[in-house]
């Protein structure tokens, strides 16, 4: 236990002691810490896991002190500790992505009734920019956790390069109200009902840019191409390291593309698969160490299989879509993982439940 | 919204075509620049690559509307 003369006193301490990510925490008093704990409805002393690199153990008490200096209100505790068990889960490779030079970040996605209940969630305008307060504090409490339980510091443990502002926090959810498709946890083999944070270690968001044309019988095989360069240029891992996963966050307006040339997320995934099939000369030129065998194809694919192209519609709507191409390594090639929302044993904390019930989803 | 601004400002009728989307926006900035009546018709959104059927539609609906907008001298 720390201690300190008033919390401007501790907040230096805390910044000393490399416990923040730069910006100001809310300092985690005991009492403080103590209700974030009571509306998880976990026990305090409850294990979730170990985080790499430090290979610090994560307890519910851990994470919700992480919580508390992200600024969350306790209505989010049920997204983090989904969070925090995403990344903890081997598939992710959490220590890997840790350590690794590559730019990347675990991007939270949230599915399901917890967008509201467990929120509000943005995901429509701005939702991966500042102005959501579920937004930037549940992503930057996982970030909390991945410094000071999994030990992670620019530098000596975390070795990457330059980073990305996602680093920071990186939350989002579907905006599964005004999508074509069925929402993502649903084709990842959830029920609709059920609450879903899905996390993938992804590069910061690249903008593809893509002006629909209603009378162009090409306009979603165009819009497809665009988003494929995107997604496995010769310059992403995706396209070097390969068998790894990749996201893309669709605009109402791309959406509706894809729905008025009669695609679903299947179709639109399995021909973002054809199309990220990439050139064996071009990677041999470009990247020879990495090329391996390819035996006589002429092309080889980017992705393992369409599965592995995680799509998602959110943002307001215009002319640019999002995609974040991953890391590709780590034993399990820097996998996606979604984990079921438990907040049956939320407990509500009288005065502290969030105030604000405006939709996340207005556009 | 600015170029609408702008030119009213010159004493020549203006309309600005806002999509709903971007109504809020619309309303922001005409109060930023001081103008809060800034004559603005509101279109679907989108728009844009919606096709020429579309757009046809959507000019023959709004088009008196436009019409009155710019019949009307703003405040300010």
């Amino acid at each position: 236990m720390l201690e300190a003369g008033d919390e401007a006193e501790a907040l230096e301490q805390l910044h000393e002691m490399g416990c923040t990510d730069g910006l100001p925490v809310v300092v985690p008093t005991p009492e403080r810490v103590d209700r974030m704990v009571l509306a998880s409805g976990l026990e305090a002393d409850l294990v979730l896991g170990e985080m790499g690199p430090g290979m610090g153990v994560a307890t519910v008490e851990k994470v919700a002190t992480a919580a508390v200096m992200a600024g969350c209100l306790p209505d989010y505790m049920p997204l983090v500790v989904a969070a925090v068990r995403g990344v903890i889960d081997p598939a992710f490779d959490l220590t890997e992505m840790q350590a690794t030079t590559h730019c990347t970040a675990p991007l939270v996605i949230v599915n399901g009734p917890a967008r509201q209940t467990c929120g509000p969630v943005a995901s429509g305008f701005g939702a991966l920019g500042p102005g959501h307060r579920a937004n930037a504090t549940i992503g930057r409490a996982l970030r909390l956790t991945m410094i000071n339980i999994g030990g992670a510091r620019p530098g000596s443990s975390d070795m990457a390069l330059l980073g990305h502002p996602g680093k920071f926090t990186y939350c989002l959810a579907e905006d599964e109200e005004h999508s074509p498709f069925p929402p993502l946890h649903v084709a990842r083999g959830f029920t609709p009902d059920d609450s879903v944070v899905t996390v993938i270690g992804a590069e910061a968001p690249h903008s593809v840019l893509y002006s629909g044309n209603a009378d162009d019988p090409d306009d979603a095989e165009k819009l497809l191409q665009m988003l494929a360069v995107g997604l496995a240029n010769m310059a992403t891992n995706n396209a070097v390291l390969t068998g790894g996963s990749a996201v893309v966050v669709l605009n109402p307006e791309h959406a509706e593309i894809f729905a008025h040339a009669n695609m679903n997320r299947e179709t639109v995934a399995k021909r973002l698969w054809e199309l990220t099939h990439l050139s064996v000369a071009d990677l041999e030129r470009y990247a020879a160490a990495f090329a391996g065998i390819r035996g006589d194809a002429e092309t080889y694919p980017a992705f393992p299989s369409p599965e592995h192209i995680l799509i998602l519609m959110a943002g307001g709507s215009g002319l640019y879509s999002m995609v974040m191409p991953s890391w590709c390594a780590g034993k399990h090639k820097n996998s996606a993982v979604s984990v079921k929302v438990e907040s049956d044993q939320f407990c509500e904390i009288p005065g502290l439940a969030a105030v604000t019930e405006s939709p996340s989803t207005e556009q | 919204m600015r170029d609408g601004i702008s030119i009213a400002r010159l004493g020549i009728p203006s309309v600005a075509l806002v999509t709903e989307d971007f109504w809020p926006q619309g309303d922001f900035v005409a109060q930023s620049l001081g103008m809060p009546s800034a004559p603005r018709v509101r279109l679907p959104h989108p728009v844009a690559g919606t096709g020429t059927n579309n757009l046809r539609h959507v000019a023959e609906q709004i088009v008196d509307e436009i019409i009155g907008a710019l019949k009307v001298r703003p405040a300010a």
